[in-house]
């Protein structure tokens, strides 16, 4: 029995930290269940660029996120999805129209030379900008996770985002029309320049090279700047040096050196290459839940399954007795346990997330019912409780294995071809039967096994109705 | 209760043909009706469906249902006439809109029109989903080659862990739950509209799942008695093993099948049709398990002449796993 004890240490210990777990992490709710906007975009080729590599999706992913960093969404998250595809999530998103006007559509690249006279209002105009941005993510990394937003900070992150648009526009208006494009750029390259610090390489077409060098000469030792934009949002300002104030920077090649870091080159020469991209992107799939409709849909969901789960506790009882008792006692540990798991392995709950737990929640029921059925067969076939209950165990464990096992395989192939809705059902399904596999054999065991090492539990008539009479006391293993 | 299996099995196997049959022929018509087996929702065909529900704060707003051809005259104007609408909800105040695939200047145009027609909207309450052809193509072909992929898997594990016999005739009943579980959805297609989204091909693969559980509990227990009682008929193995495990396959069924009611009765729209299809399947797959992948294995011994376990690996002790 002593090894039963200490199983049931590791068991309350495992409970416990789960209970931990779950007040202390919260648990991720998809978009379908707290609201906002999934989109997939679309990479479309070009005649110029037929085949998109892992090179144009990297550029071009940078472009969508400065795009949907712009939108002011917290907790937005851009990744790649098969070979030419983004998906966007945007929890929370007020403005859905907005948002897919904004991500669809070829990046805009514009080189453009700064107004006379500007050098102060920009100095001061980025000053403002950078207190705004500075808020904007103080905010946003102060938000718990995965939660949802109250309309007051909403509101707030609406404001800061307008107040940011303002600053770029003041910014942009501050610099000269320009015809010098990112169609015209055709290469950026991050180097180092020998010490710590960082250069990045431009190089232009012919025709680019030309109108560079009209813009350097025009502006050089000035003090006035060359100002970068990606859609319409300034990246970079270099000065060009008083030496090319004769013929400006010829050759179609110029370098921008300055402050930068490994990172922030390497940063910048991704958002040049991205822009210089003329990759046309086209949202093909666009998912909205309204917030309201989230939360409706997953208390109704909820409560449904959990009453039908409250049925099969009860039926547990009625129908096996202390053993479906104590499987009910074994549940309720599998639904802690795995609940913090979902929440340790920050998996995603969405509706039919849901529904796949709940159905694990079946699967573990079923190994129950192997184990109490065998129990009873043996019982019926005269042994003792000690030996029934053991073989019980033992010989309920080759159906229970293979019959996870198969369910494990769908969930596999689920997971691997699914997307989106159809993951997050196979990876809570899988994490369930996984758990419920440990919680069937372990946690109903060691209960088992100490309540019959008990005197007042040990009539078989709690484990199998009728048969006292049969035999009135069991003998010790 | 005791259930004689293999001599009824005639029975057995005729209500499962006629069902199959049943389900052949719907997704047949369905297949004139709507060029594919079932009636293909959004995620497969590609389109935009708008879902907008009248804001009823506002007074006065929600006096009365929406006015379907109210709808129908705005559509109209903006050249979407071969729309479907549903007016959804308790008080009828919610409508969905199912159209082509729209851009977002079309749709936030009809969103402005409709709104002003029959609106306001609450904006927190809508739901937009919208699905370009490509997208459609890639999640029926995923869709289809996890189905596949799985059955493979299911094959070759069982293959392993029995013969290649039990597991083509597991795979044979798979197919068959497989089958009802379509054939009732191309009914209600053809009936009431009702279509078929990722979500149905999921409720597909975790049929496979359970149903192959329920099957491999009766097998593993028709080798566990061959093992025991190697002198006896395959037909007494199989209808022993399977009374032997009868009250485990009902009671499992019970238990799986109660949530999923309960999800099918109150739970959200969403999983209404998600949860219907696991309880015909369930259902498909604890029949079969019982009186199908049973029987046919007893048949199938029988044949290639094992009626007796002539097979001397089964005989030998299977390597035992340890708990």
């Amino acid at each position: 029995m002593a090894k039963y004890r200490a199983w049931l240490g590791v068991i309350l210990a495992l409970t416990i930290a789960a209970v931990v777990i779950i007040t202390q992490i919260p648990t991720r709710l998809g978009l379908d269940l707290r609201g906002g906007s999934q989109l997939t975009i679309q990479v479309q080729p070009t005649e110029a660029i037929p085949t998109i590599t892992e090179r144009e999706m990297e550029a071009v992913q940078t472009v969508v996120e400065g795009r949907v960093n712009g939108l002011g969404v917290s907790e937005a998250v851009v990744q790649q999805l098969g070979n030419n595809q983004l998906l966007v999530q945007l929890p929370g998103v007020s403005d859905p129209e907005q948002a897919e006007r904004v991500l669809g559509g070829t990046a805009q690249l514009e080189f453009r030379a700064q107004r006379p006279g500007t050098d102060q209002q920009l100095a001061i105009e980025n000053q403002v900008l950078q207190a705004h941005l500075g808020e904007l993510a103080a905010l946003q990394a102060s938000l718990p996770d995965g939660t949802a937003i109250d309309a007051e900070t909403q509101a707030r992150i609406e404001r800061l985002q307008a107040d940011i648009k303002a600053s770029e526009t003041a910014i942009a208006g501050l610099f000269e029309p320009s015809t010098l494009g990112g169609d015209k750029l055709t290469d950026a390259i991050a180097r180092p320049t020998g010490g710590t610090l960082w250069e990045v390489v431009i190089q232009f077409n012919n025709e680019g090279g030309n109108e560079f060098a009209e813009i350097s000469k025009a502006i050089a030792g000035t003090g006035r700047t060359i100002g970068i934009f990606l859609d319409n949002r300034l990246l970079s300002a270099p000065t060009v040096n008083v030496q090319y104030a004769e013929t400006g920077i010829t050759g179609g090649s110029a370098v921008i050196s300055g402050n930068f870091t490994a990172e922030s080159a390497r940063d910048l020469e991704i958002q040049l290459r991205g822009g210089a991209l003329p990759l046309p992107v086209e949202v093909v799939e666009n998912r909205t839940v309204g917030p309201t409709l989230g939360r409706d849909s997953i208390q109704r969901s909820l409560y449904a399954g959990l009453a039908g789960l409250a049925l099969v506790l009860v039926f547990m009882v009625v129908y096996y007795r202390l053993p479906g008792a104590l499987a009910d006692l074994a549940l309720i540990i599998y639904a802690l346990l795995t609940w913090a798991a979902f929440n340790l392995l920050g998996v995603t709950l969405t509706l039919p997330g849901i529904a796949g737990f709940i159905l694990s929640i079946g699967m573990a029921v079923d190994a129950n019912v192997l184990i109490f059925e065998r129990t009873r067969e043996e019982l019926r076939s005269n042994k003792t409780l000690y030996r029934s209950v053991e073989s019980g165990f033992f010989r309920a464990f080759s159906s229970i294995l293979d019959g996870n096992v198969t369910t494990l395989i769908s969930c596999l192939a689920l997971f691997y071809f699914g997307a989106g809705l159809v993951k997050g059902f196979a990876l809570t399904l899988g994490i369930g039967v996984l758990i419920s596999m440990f919680t069937a054999l372990t946690c109903t065991r060691t209960l088992m096994f100490l309540a019959i090492s008990l005197p007042q539990f040990r009539r078989p008539s709690l484990f199998c109705p009728g048969l006292d009479t049969v035999r009135p006391n069991p003998v010790r293993p | 209760m005791k259930l004689n299996i293999i001599q009824q099995r005639g029975l057995w196997w005729a209500i499962s043909g006629a069902l199959v049959l049943a389900s052949l022929v719907a997704m047949a018509i369905s297949w004139q009706q709507f060029g594919a087996p079932l009636k293909p929702g959004l995620d497969f065909a590609g389109g935009t469906r708008l879902q907008l529900t009248r804001a009823c704060t506002i007074t006065d707003n929600c006096g009365e249902a929406i006015d379907l051809a109210g709808v129908r005259q705005v559509l109209g104007q903006q050249g979407l006439d071969s729309s479907s609408l549903q007016v959804l909800g308790d008080d009828q105040q919610v409508l969905s809109i199912r159209t082509r695939n729209l851009d977002v200047d079309e749709r936030t145009t009809l969103q402005s029109a409709l709104d002003e027609a029959i609106g306001p909207f609450d904006t927190s309450s809508t739901q937009i989903d919208s699905v370009g052809p490509v997208i459609g193509q890639q999640l029926l072909v995923s869709g289809l080659l996890a189905l596949l992929v799985s059955f493979a898997g299911i094959v070759a594990y069982l293959s392993l862990r029995f013969k290649l016999d039990y597991a083509v005739l597991a795979i044979l009943a798979l197919a068959h739950d497989v089958a009802i579980t379509a054939g009732v959805f191309a009914i209600l297609g053809l009936v009431l509209g009702v279509e078929v989204d990722s979500l149905f091909i999921v409720s597909l693969l975790t049929i496979v799942g359970f149903s192959v559980n329920d099957t491999v509990v009766i097998y593993d227990r028709v080798r566990e008695n061959l093992k025991l009682n190697p002198g006896s008929h395959i037909n007494d193995i199989v209808d022993s093993a399977v009374n032997q495990t009868l009250s485990r396959s009902i009671n499992t069924s019970l238990t799986t099948v109660l949530p999923l009611v309960a999800i099918f009765i109150f739970g959200g729209q969403t999983l209404k049709y998600f949860a219907l299809a696991l309880i015909i399947g369930f259902l498909a797959g604890s029949y079969s398990s019982i009186f199908v992948a049973s029987s046919l294995l007893a048949l199938w011994r029988e044949r290639i002449g094992q009626a007796y376990s002539g097979d001397p690996d089964e005989a030998a002790p299977q390597p035992e796993t340890q708990i």
